[in-house]
């Protein structure tokens, strides 16, 4: 009886103990569909120095935190998030357009927040887009 | 009628011609506009922060931007360990919250723990800095404070108010400088008063008036400067000289050195300064703290008791 009381106490705090240790996994994102319009617009702005260099502080303020010094995902945020931030470097996302990159960093969804109010100067994030291209392997 | 062989051959080079006259392009139709020059874009962040340690900055943030505003100032380091140089020592705190309601114009509310005084401040951007159009950014500030203490403090309720403005000059030089000149006018509405005499009673002459010890106008010149060490980290300078002489208890200049640390939503900046007023016209009439006294470069000596750290968050939001 009392053998028995205490493995049970033990497998208890065991599993109390253990939960507090703990993590949520995160999901995978769910696929984003961009209208047909804004995947096919048109980056204005040319990728000269001056947009990669606008570009790159803005992405420094804004996007590291989350993205990563160089897009792979890894920033110090990144792990508190519900959905894995993906790795910008990577051919899935390289292979998007301009415009669908635009979209994304623009509207936001879930985790991503939106930036068209806080970048409400739509060529400094047809800039970003352009760094964003910087990343690929 | 009968053509001959060489009228033919006019007729036919005539003919010629003119085709070909049709199918030559006009080089004066086709347009030699250069494409329009791109117009110039006002220059960004030359501040990044509506603050630059105890002076506001040129910065009006874009429009839906509500802001909240954590203003923190220790007491002085002169009792040094004690109080661990200023950390356990009464403090001064404000807590404020500003919103952008139209683009260049920003509206705020805030209570600083000093005599419990509340300011609410307009902030307008006349005009940005923009290449081949204004060499400098200018922003008009200006506030209005509410002494909100018992009213045993007060003769009357027109005592409690004071005002501050301010208009903010400030280029950025180069994508790691900028600088900010600043000029104010500080008003107070009650000053202390004494008698002044003069003459005696033994011949008629006794004269008393009241003086202020302090006049109700102070102007003062604030300079300021940031200078980026990282895209995310820079280093801050203020200056805030008084230039009004007032009868007694003139305020002492302000010399403030610090850090500041910019993210997405948040800009974190800690220093050392000597104001710990943190309303304006507070800070730039009744400083009491002297940071130093300079005879010449050579003759500098600094008073470290007089200086206070102090750190100010702003978290804002894009609505």
């Amino acid at each position: 009886m009392k053998r028995n009381f205490f493995i049970a106490f033990s497998v208890i705090t065991i599993v109390v103990i253990a939960s507090g240790f703990s993590y949520r996994f995160q999901q995978d994102p769910k696929p984003w569909p961009v209208p047909d319009k804004n995947a096919k617009a048109v980056n204005p702005v040319k990728s000269d120095a001056e947009s990669l260099k606008t570009g790159k502080e803005i992405w420094t303020k804004h996007c590291q935190s989350c993205h990563g010094k160089l897009g792979k995902g890894d920033g110090s945020k990144a792990a508190q998030l519900k959905t894995t931030v993906g790795d910008f470097s990577s051919v899935e996302v390289q292979k998007q357009t301009d415009g669908a990159i635009f979209y994304k960093t623009s509207e936001g969804r879930d985790d991503m927040p939106s930036f068209k109010k806080k970048i409400p100067d739509e060529e400094e994030i047809w800039a970003v887009v352009n760094y964003v291209r910087t990343f690929k392997k | 009628m009968r053509v001959s062989r060489f009228s033919a051959l006019l007729i036919l080079l005539f003919s010629v011609t003119t085709v070909f006259g049709q199918v030559t392009v006009d080089s004066s139709a086709v347009s030699t506009e250069k494409p329009a020059p791109k117009k110039p874009k006002p220059v960004k962040n030359t501040f990044e922060s509506i603050w630059i340690i105890d002076n506001q900055t040129v910065l009006v943030p874009v429009k839906g931007t509500f802001e909240m505003d954590i203003i923190h100032r220790f007491g002085t380091l002169e009792t040094g360990y004690e109080d661990f140089y200023g950390f356990f020592a009464p403090s001064n705190i404000r807590l404020g919250f500003d919103y952008v309601p139209i683009s260049k114009l920003m509206l705020g509310l805030s209570i600083t723990k000093a005599n419990m005084t509340w300011d609410g401040f307009v902030k307008y951007s006349l005009f940005t800095q923009t290449k081949g159009k204004f060499p400098v950014s200018l922003t008009y500030y200006g506030n209005m404070g509410v002494d909100t203490r018992t009213a045993d403090n007060f003769i009357h309720t027109s005592d409690r108010f004071s005002f501050f403005n301010q208009l903010l000059i400030a280029r950025k030089i180069n994508d790691k400088l900028s600088i900010q000149v600043a000029p104010s006018v500080s008003h107070i509405n009650i000053v202390n008063g004494y008698y002044k005499t003069s003459g005696s009673v033994a011949d008629s002459t006794y004269e008393s008036t009241v003086e202020g010890e302090m006049k109700h106008n102070h102007f003062a010149l604030a300079i300021s400067a940031r200078y980026k060490l990282k895209p995310s980290l820079a280093f801050l300078m203020s200056y805030d000289q008084p230039l009004t002489k007032h009868p007694t208890n003139n305020p002492n200049p302000n010399f403030s050195l610090g850090f500041e640390a910019n993210t997405s939503s948040h800009t974190f900046q800690l220093f050392v300064t000597n104001y710990y007023f943190i309303t304006p016209q507070r800070n730039n009439m009744f400083n009491q703290n002297n940071p130093a006294t300079i005879k010449s470069f050579n003759d500098i000596t600094l008073y470290p008791q007089n200086w206070l750290i102090g750190f100010n968050i702003t978290r804002l939001w894009n609505w």
